[in-house]
């Protein structure tokens, strides 16, 4: 039989989905099925003085208006319950929700909404979240004594000490912006009570068993009591991890015993999901003369909006990334979230490691450019080696690859530079021989010195910039980590059929596939034997979230494990089915230790190294990216095909969050809630050309070697733009996305009496063909 | 969000569409490619009682070139534009404009008759039009009538058009010997509006620009002509002074508004540099 690892098998659900016949969670529906609409606060900080349901009631439909009194235990939220699910006495941003109208028809539930008559006494909005640290600043939660989510401090060595003896410093302030998560799919589900009196949810999210947990302490019931179900889910990103309509659901067909529904418009969804978190980062980074990196100062802050959501975990990924993914000796980092009026912000692909790696990758460059090194130099002298003592002190968890994603990545640029490469790129590195840096990289044309060699003819100005990333895979820090899965084999003399129940979310990325290539691969019998039961909290095992890159390596090693298991018992006993649970545990992490900061963070890390070519027109700031390298060590490719597809999809989130996704508040009201305002990459603004380059160093711990990839492509993104822009134009530009205001900002000081240099192109005698647009 | 209810209406001969409108008035409005009805209906920014749909009336899309013009029929959908080689020969200043409005899906809907009576300053037609000098074909009750584009757009989201009129042909001079014409837009991503763009449409005499017109998108409250622009530029060669002193002009001509586009002192900046860009490349055509 062929190995169906590695083959690039096709997706059983990708014809349904583009048919239009696949079941999403606004496609559901029963008999009787009342429509619910979600009042929302529409405004970022106000006290509820008067609450007026009664002519929202009295309209011919509506059957009931549920407020902050319905519900048995007001408050939720993934890490900290500190969100009311209706508020009561205060609501703390535009997306609150004040109130749930259900009606018999969409429109009578409309026209409830909006006659749900709610007095406000608006408090005093804080949106800045320095301003959210001062003395004196209004509390978005009354009662803590600031509006500090976590402060997450990481000391290693002596930073003061060794950036006073060291040959180069640096400084940098970088500023990221909120991402959406923009899934396709708004949310959306239909909650009714089943014949056994449960609460049954059907609709999208990114962990059953999570969502289950959080509905069940909102209801006050046992968890059996509650059915979490998944359908098609229109893409994730993070943006599903916290409950969004989940609950309101569950206690709207709670409270009414009927069966209820709800579709979010985008508008809703974009104001009522939180984001990904907006970061300042000021660090100073220290270098010998040789290019050592010796010590790394940093401060983050980072908008947590209005409730904790997933705050206080993205910090730690923040923290801990603020050195990248080097081997620094003094590192001394402080990350703080912080509460505001604004949107809240969250988990997103990436979680944290975008944001703290746009900072520490343009910084390496930058250091380089001061060392007169090149960026790839740099990187080969300083980057984590098997071995490498994390900023937590401990060694890194084995399988430390990002030196070869590097050169991998080096290696493919040397090919696509063509001529300019030697003859030892061409042929690829023999042994212990290292692959010369490619000119374009080596001196950045638009660099001072460069620009000594007299001006570039056209205002269009290309360049390529190279950076690496890491990205923790599976929870980190002390939080509890497994992955649950159950194999039954039917047949008789051979295996007729095999059932794998486990509960991983299949959020679009393709893990259910994978997980069955990984079960018959593990029993021997072809794809379609194997059968899995993985959207149904009572029916399928907790296999934790699709997030954190994680169910590649944790559900796929815990079916592997299972399915070897319930094969070994097919083998020994006459039993019928034969059936075995594995739970798999991969090895501790631990909390940091909060007088030291040390501890093991993660269990394992995904590496990646990109090279990004941009053409920059130096005359109105537009930024094109031509061509991507996305070099990236999947321990093993489980499925080519969905592998690539995780590669360009996220380049694609990425150059959006690089170049346009800009999600904008002022004084906590939102700017851009619709895709006319929030604007996104489609695939004319997607480079021609992005070129997966694969490479499968077993992982220790993941099924057949195979780690997660899903979040990396996200990571070295902007800081590979960002080296292109200044290896095009001389310019640094450390505020996302680089819109082409910014970016003329940073060339030309349009806004100051004009200098002409910078438009050479133009003007002149340039032929005009050349400004291409 | 959906639109508030409406009633539907769809002629076959334009006769029908005219007495329709004239029945309703203010009441109604006409439905073409709905790529911006739609959408302001659906935000509510529009409410009409009444919807005339023109998609049923023959003859009134296509393309015709005459000896003195290039007639376009105003149902004619943008992605038909894109079609013709006479266009990208001929007309480089409307095939430049064809290829960036919207996206491809939004082209196969959107006419140029709609682009033009909706009069939203951020189209990208009515700088095209202004450019060219065109003149509109308009059927009412009343009978036929022309208007030349220069008195067509009366304010932002308003034109000369009356409520009972149909805008059916829109005409382009045909451009002489020496002619050439450019249309530059830089947008924030593909199918976006422009933060700026500027038409340029003219005629050389060897070195020497003869005529010239030249317009902007999305820098005004209306489609403006850069005037002064024109005048410095009429009867010079092109040198980086002259340019300069254009692009300066037309960037204290336009009167844009700061929003998530950009700044006043960007847009002012970008329509600047676009204004010296497209006269060097509608001169480069001219002279081909
Ligand atoms: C996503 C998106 C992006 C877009 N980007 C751009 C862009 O970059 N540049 C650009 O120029 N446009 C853009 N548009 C607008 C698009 O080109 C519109 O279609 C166009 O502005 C209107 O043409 P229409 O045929 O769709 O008109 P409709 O939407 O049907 O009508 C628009 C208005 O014109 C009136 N009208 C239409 N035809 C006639 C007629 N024959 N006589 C009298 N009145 C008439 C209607 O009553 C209505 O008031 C975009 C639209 C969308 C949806």
């Amino acid at each position: 039989m062929e190995p169906l690892i590695g083959a690039p098998v096709a997706r059983p659900d990708a014809l349904a989905k583009v048919t239009g016949a696949a079941r999403y969670p606004g496609d559901l529906d029963r008999p009787g099925t009342l429509h619910l609409k979600v009042v929302f606060a529409g405004r970022p900080h106000a006290r509820i003085v008067g609450l007026d349901v009664t002519a929202a009631e009295a309209v011919p439909g509506v059957v009931a208006v549920l407020t902050a009194a319905d519900v048995p235990h007001n408050a939720y939220g993934l890490v900290e319950a500190d969100q009311p699910v209706l508020c009561g006495d205060v609501v703390r941003f535009v997306g609150d929700r004040v109130a749930l109208v259900a009606a018999e028809s969409q429109a009578a539930a409309e026209a409830g909404a909006r006659l749900v008559r709610v007095v406000y006494d608006d408090l005093p909005v804080v949106s800045d979240p320095r301003a959210a640290l001062e003395p004196g600043a209004p509390l978005v939660h009354a009662g803590r004594a600031s509006n500090l989510v976590a402060h997450v401090p990481i000391r290693k060595g002596d930073a003061a000490a060794a950036l006073a003896a060291a040959d180069v410093v640096l400084e940098g302030e970088f500023r990221t912006s909120w991402q959406e998560h923009a899934f396709l799919q708004p949310e959306a589900g239909l909650a009714y009570i089943d014949e056994q009196g449960r609460v049954v949810v059907e609709t999208a999210g990114q962990w059953l068993h999570e969502d289950r947990r959080q509905i069940a302490e909102v209801l006050g019931l046992p968890e059996e009591q509650v059915v979490v179900r998944y359908v098609a889910i229109g893409g994730a990103f993070g943006g599903r991890e916290d409950l969004s309509v989940q609950h309101l659901l569950a206690l709207a067909a709670w409270r009414l015993r009927r069966p209820v529904k709800i579709v979010w418009e985008r508008e809703e969804s974009m104001v009522g999901h939180h984001k990904r978190h907006p970061v300042q980062i000021r660090c100073t980074w220290g270098a010998t003369r040789a290019g050592k990196i010796v010590a790394v100062r940093a401060e983050a802050l980072a908008d947590g909006g209005a409730y904790a959501s997933t705050s206080q975990e993205v910090l730690k990924c923040i923290a801990l990334f603020a050195s990248g993914c080097y081997d620094v000796d003094h590192i001394h980092v402080d990350a703080y979230a912080v509460y505001t009026n604004n949107v809240p912000a969250g988990a997103f692909r990436g979680f944290g490691a975008p944001q703290a790696q746009f900072a520490s990758e343009s910084m390496v460059t930058r250091l380089a450019h001061a060392l007169g090194m090149d960026p790839v130099a740099i990187r080969r002298i300083n980057l984590y080696r098997e071995g490498s003592i994390e900023p937590t002190q401990h060694p890194l968890p084995p399988g430390v690859s990002v030196r070869e994603c590097l050169e991998a990545c080096v290696e493919r640029l040397a090919q696509e530079l063509g001529g300019q490469e030697n003859e030892a790129a061409r042929r690829g590195p023999g042994d212990g021989e290292r692959i010369p840096v490619p000119p374009a990289l080596s001196w950045p044309p638009g660099h001072p010195i460069a620009a000594a060699h007299g001006p570039q003819p056209t205002a269009l100005k290309r360049g390529w910039g190279i950076a690496c990333g890491i990205k923790n895979l599976g929870y980190s820090f002390g939080f509890p980590e497994q992955a649950t899965a159950s194999v039954a084999l039917h047949g008789g003399a051979t295996i007729e059929h095999a059932e794998l129940r486990i509960g991983a979310a299949d959020v679009g990325q393709g893990v259910h596939l994978i997980l069955r290539q990984i079960v018959a691969e593990t029993l021997g019998v072809p794809l379609d034997v194997v059968r899995i039961i993985a959207d149904d909290s009572a029916e399928a095992p907790n296999a934790g979230s699709a997030s954190a890159s994680r169910l590649t390596i944790m559900a796929g090693r815990a079916a592997h494990d299972a399915a070897a298991a319930a094969l070994r018992l097919w083998r020994e006993e006459e039993e019928r089915p034969a059936r075995a649970t594995v739970q798999y545990c991969p090895p501790a992490t631990t909390p940091l230790d909060p007088l030291t900061t040390a501890g093991r963070p993660n269990y394992a890390y995904g590496y990646a190294a990109q090279a990004v070519e941009v053409e920059v027109d130096t005359a109105t700031g537009q930024v094109r990216v031509l061509r991507v390298i996305s070099a990236h060590d999947v321990g093993r490719a489980v499925n080519r095909q969905q592998l690539e597809g995780q590669i360009e999809g996220g380049v694609a989130q990425a150059l959006g969050y690089t170049l346009m996704e800009q999600f904008q508040m002022r004084d906590g009201r939102v700017l851009t809630p619709g895709f006319s305002t929030y604007l996104l990459p489609t695939i004319l603004d997607t480079p021609p050309e992005i070129i997966p380059v694969v490479l499968e160093l077993a992982d220790p711990e993941g099924p057949y070697g195979a780690r997660g990839v899903a979040e990396l492509p996200l990571v070295p993104f902007a800081p590979a733009v960002a080296a292109a822009i200044h290896a095009a134009t001389g310019v640094w530009v450390s505020d996302l996305p680089f819109t082409p205001e910014r970016v003329l900002d940073a060339i030309a000081h349009f806004r100051q009496p004009r200098s002409r240099a910078s438009e050479a192109g133009a003007s002149g005698s340039v032929p005009p063909a050349a400004h291409t647009m | 969000m959906i639109p508030s209810a409406f009633d539907f209406y769809a002629p076959r001969t334009l006769d029908e569409a005219i007495a329709l409108l004239a029945e309703h008035g203010d009441e109604a409005k006409v439905l073409a490619g709905g790529q911006s009805l739609i959408p302001a209906m659906r935000f509510r920014l529009a409410a009409p009682a009444v919807l005339v749909d023109i998609n049923g009336i023959g003859g009134l899309d296509g393309l015709r070139e005459t000896n003195g013009h290039l007639a376009i029929g105003a149902l004619t959908r943008e992605a038909a534009l894109e079609e013709y080689t006479f266009i990208r020969e001929r007309y480089p200043l409307l095939a430049d404009a064809a290829h960036v409005i919207a996206d491809p899906l939004v082209r196969n809907r959107a006419t140029v008759g709609g682009n033009l009576a909706h009069a939203d300053p951020a189209n990208d037609h009515p700088a095209v039009m202004l450019a060219y000098g065109a003149e509109l074909a308009a059927h009412g009750p009343r009978g036929a009538r022309t208007i030349p584009i220069d008195d067509f757009f009366t304010g932002m989201f308003s034109t000369s058009l009356e409520p009972d009129e149909l805008l059916t042909e829109i005409r382009i001079p045909r451009p002489g010997p020496g002619s050439g014409g450019a249309y530059l837009k830089v947008e924030r991503k593909v199918g976006d509006y422009a933060i700026s763009a500027v038409a340029v449409q003219l005629t050389m005499d060897g070195p020497t620009i003869r005529t010239i017109r030249i317009a902007l998108t999305n820098v005004s409250p209306t489609p403006i002509r850069a005037e002064e622009a024109e005048r410095i530029l009429t009867g010079q060669t092109l040198t980086d002074a002259t340019l300069e002193a254009a692009g300066q002009a037309a960037a204290a001509a336009c009167d844009p508004s700061a929003d998530l586009r950009g700044s006043i002192e960007y847009k002012r900046d970008l329509t600047r540099v676009l204004v010296k860009r497209a006269v060097r490349r509608a001169a480069e055509r001219a002279t081909k």
